[in-house]
């Protein structure tokens, strides 16, 4: 699925005071549980929690794709932070994250996962738009730099 | 320059954890290891790149290794392939 279609309005979040790995994934679990009713925030954070325990989801050049599964029902649930300054991801090439594209998905939809995550990384593999992404003041133009995309 | 062409065999294909498994490895290699299938060619050592190419269970890749160690390369990111990253399915 397309990135665009995916990233809903208030799914998008700059932070200036965010110190580690598991606040990150709170507030991604906080948000994300907005958009899931049928999951407690808890739930969202446990797993991707454990997706991180894995391994790392930082996939270098300071991005991170946190992800968990949501029952197979439900319509996946992207969440865009920024984070200044960057945190300590024990990401592959070791650099600090500071952009952090976390993703919901239904279980057993493997393909459809595959694509998304394919949409994704074209985003984060343009240099022009990683630099957009990171300049962006408020939730609203992170929202917007997408959007624009 | 070797090259192999191999059949994505796990049934979550090329995904996050695969890829960067992928990655790792071809990081440890000081060949040059490239992942081509159909028209689009990734580093093996991006997991980004890798992620673009959507490889999904059956898809057919190329994996090139080109360097002094390119036939170490070359087998170890076939191994991984062909031994499903590791993974159960």
């Amino acid at each position: 699925m397309n990135v665009k279609l995916l990233l809903q309005p208030d799914c998008t979040k700059v932070l200036a005071d965010c110190q580690s790995k598991k606040k990150i994934l709170e507030h991604i679990a906080e948000i994300a549980s907005t958009k899931l009713p049928d999951l407690t925030c808890t739930d969202i954070l446990a797993s991707l929690m454990n997706r991180e325990k894995l391994g790392s989801t930082g996939i270098g050049n300071g991005v991170a794709i946190p992800h968990g599964k949501i029952t197979p029902k439900g319509e996946p649930v992207a969440v865009l932070l920024v984070s200044h300054p960057g945190i300590n991801y024990d990401a592959i090439d070791n650099r600090p994250v500071d952009v952090f594209f976390a993703l919901l998905v239904p279980e057993d939809q493997c393909d459809v996962h595959l694509q998304t995550l394919a949409s994704i990384a074209e985003i984060f593999d343009n240099k022009d738009m990683l630099k957009r992404i990171r300049s962006a003041e408020t939730d609203n133009d992170l929202y917007n730099v997408i959007e624009a995309a | 320059m070797l090259s192999r062409t191999i059949t994505i065999q796990n049934k979550l294909g090329l995904h996050a954890r695969a890829a960067t498994k992928m990655a790792q490895l071809a990081l440890q290699f000081k060949a040059k290891v490239q992942v081509q299938q159909g028209e689009k060619t990734a580093s093996a050592d991006s997991v980004m790149a890798l992620l673009m190419l959507a490889s999904n269970q059956g898809k057919e890749v190329t994996i090139t290794a080109d360097g002094e160690d390119e036939e170490q390369a070359l087998n170890a990111i076939c191994e991984l392939v062909s031994n499903r990253f590791d993974e159960s399915e």
